[in-house]
């Protein structure tokens, strides 16, 4: 049933969701969304340490992240390390810093406050995907997959293959995730397009998408500290 | 959430905004200042663990902006900001041990024939 944008969609609050305080003063859900967030924190750093154990081991033949990471797609094709990666990082951000300001236009109960703060979110989640994409074309151009590795170590030593798995392992999943949150989003907006968090009295979903939203920002974080800078 | 008033909401916007500039300064330091060393010092001779303490404590500062006012982490009640950061701290910890216990392991990997 397509939803007619001309005509307001009846806001009245009227369905009696029981909404309990729990011993933190905040509901079930949010609570069960940090914990869930919590988990997927350990997943993460598994990954991380592991990349650090494997790392640090091969210290003399692992490939220095500047002479990896130095194009930037459209621009330059070397030259330029972590910049586009920076570029990256500032969208993540300033898409996390759009999905604050729908969460508090959500407090206010201002549908067109949020609506209009969850689209950059959106599209600031998609550019990210595409940055990504290009990224990863750069590199699979250059011949870095998930079994060779054409980039050396210091003094010419052969880079291990390892470099690649971990790469493309760790950012493939980070990228998952920030799929999952545009997907995530889009079903927001649509539900707040049609008032359904008016008639259920509370903009709690909001907040809630926006924690996992922001909880993929601080992985990418840590991610672009871990591969790019350390 | 209960009711917030206008002044609380314009309060509540500022804070965003400072802390996106917080954020976006912290960012531009850590990822010029790690060009800079990288380009000038390291070949200098400076050590490269004063780099990653550099940039490890630059991104646990944006965490910490990011899960305080991004999160709300800063309005929740204190057991429950407890219950978030008991295990993050462990979290810290087990990097820094498994980081050192994989150069270790390449140390001694490398002199494997001075053994014994």
């Amino acid at each position: 049933m397509a939803t007619d944008l001309t005509k307001t969609p009846n806001l009245e609050p009227h369905i009696e969701i029981p909404h309990e305080e729990t011993e933190f003063g905040i509901s079930y859900g949010k609570i069960m969304m940090w914990y869930f967030l919590i988990s997927d924190t350990f997943t993460f750093a598994a990954f991380l340490v592991a990349y650090a154990m494997q790392r640090f081991r091969q210290a003399d033949s692992w490939p220095s992240s500047n002479e990896v990471f130095q194009s930037v797609p459209g621009i330059t094709d070397s030259g330029a390390p972590l910049i586009f990666v920076s570029i990256m990082t500032f969208i993540l951000i300033l898409s996390s810093v759009t999905m604050v300001r729908a969460v508090q236009e959500g407090f206010m109960k201002n549908r067109k406050g949020v609506i209009m703060w969850l689209i950059p979110t959106i599209l600031g989640g998609m550019a990210f995907l595409y940055c990504q994409y290009l990224e990863w074309t750069h590199l699979m151009h250059q011949g870095m997959s998930m079994s060779f590795n054409p980039f050396s170590g210091m003094e010419g030593v052969e880079g291990p293959v390892n470099f690649g798995q971990f790469f493309f392992t760790i950012t493939g999943f980070h990228g998952m995730h920030v799929f999952a949150g545009v997907c995530i989003n889009i079903w927001l907006l649509i539900g707040v397009i049609n008032g359904t968090y008016d008639r259920r009295g509370s903009y709690e979903m909001v907040e809630k998408v926006g924690l996992f939203w922001h909880f993929v920002d601080l992985v990418w974080v840590y991610v672009f500290l871990a591969y790019y800078l350390l | 959430m209960a009711h917030m008033t206008q002044e609380e909401y314009k309060k509540n916007v500022r804070e965003v905004y400072r802390t996106t500039a917080i954020l976006s300064i912290v960012t531009i330091v850590e990822v010029v200042g790690a060009l800079m060393y990288e380009k000038y010092a390291l070949p200098a001779g400076y050590p490269r663990i004063v780099l990653s303490i550099f940039v490890s404590v630059a991104s646990l500062i944006k965490a910490y902006w990011i899960m305080a006012v991004f999160m709300h982490v800063n309005h929740e009640k204190k057991g429950f900001t407890f219950t978030i950061l008991f295990p993050f701290s462990f979290l810290i910890l087990a990097i820094i041990a498994f980081s050192m216990d994989g150069s270790n392991f390449g140390e001694l990997l490398r002199n494997i024939n001075s053994l014994h």
